[in-house]
């Protein structure tokens, strides 16, 4: 009973490692989200003035589009909530 | 004696489906996010979703609608797709009533069997090749 315990503890603990990479993974992706979906505004932006759009107008618009990721993440956590 | 050997092999052989499980949830779930904000949140996302804005903007411009029209119907255009954001909110806001709460053991039960099946034929694969 005892070495069939620790070889469950071992091995619980041998996946320890994945859960530090999914984490570590996630975390990478939160941190870079901002400077992606900043990359993306001005983008968005640089082809809206193309058309005319003054830059104060395209900055508005832009806004709604970074919006949508503000709306995403918390989409996110309120599903983490439903299966936690 | 073998019932001891049999439960140490079960015990073993779960946390070994419970490392794999694992494994593959941390590689598969941070490559899933990764895809799915790269198709919306990415440079060429907003390049391509600037450009539909654009165009619809220009068009309304060339049918000679003031600018502060335009630029205020554009702005409702790209708010079609935010108001995606909030179907989300819908289905999300539900929160604990979007699985009922009988259904929840039955829907884990369920997602832990397609996962060993994965693990399973992956395995299999594995050996074929070997």
């Amino acid at each position: 009973m005892g070495k069939g315990r620790s070889l469950l503890i071992v091995s619980v603990l041998s996946g320890i490692p994945a859960v530090v990479k999914l984490l570590g993974s996630l975390f990478l992706i939160w941190l870079t989200l901002d400077w992606k979906v900043r990359k993306a505004r001005r983008a968005f932006e640089k082809e809206l003035i193309k058309q005319g759009m003054s830059k104060q107008d395209a900055k508005r618009i832009s806004a709604q589009y970074a919006a949508l990721k503000d709306q995403a993440v918390n989409a996110f956590k309120r599903s983490i909530r439903v299966f936690s | 004696m073998s019932e001891k050997t049999e439960k140490k092999r079960t015990a073993s052989e779960e946390a070994e489906e419970v490392k794999e499980i694992l494994s593959a949830v941390s590689t598969e779930v941070p490559a899933l996010i990764k895809s799915i904000i790269a198709s919306v949140f990415s440079e060429e996302a907003g390049r391509n979703m600037g450009k539909a804005a654009a165009a619809f903007y220009k068009e309304l411009k060339d049918g000679g609608m003031p600018d502060n029209v335009a630029v205020k119907m554009t702005e409702d255009y790209i708010g079609v797709f935010t108001s995606l954001g909030d179907i989300l909110k819908g289905v999300g806001g539900k929160g604990k009533d979007w699985i009922p709460k009988e259904k929840r053991e039955e829907f884990a039960e369920e997602i832990e069997k397609r996962i060993k099946e994965k693990i399973a034929e992956k395995r299999r694969e594995e050996e074929e090749e070997e």
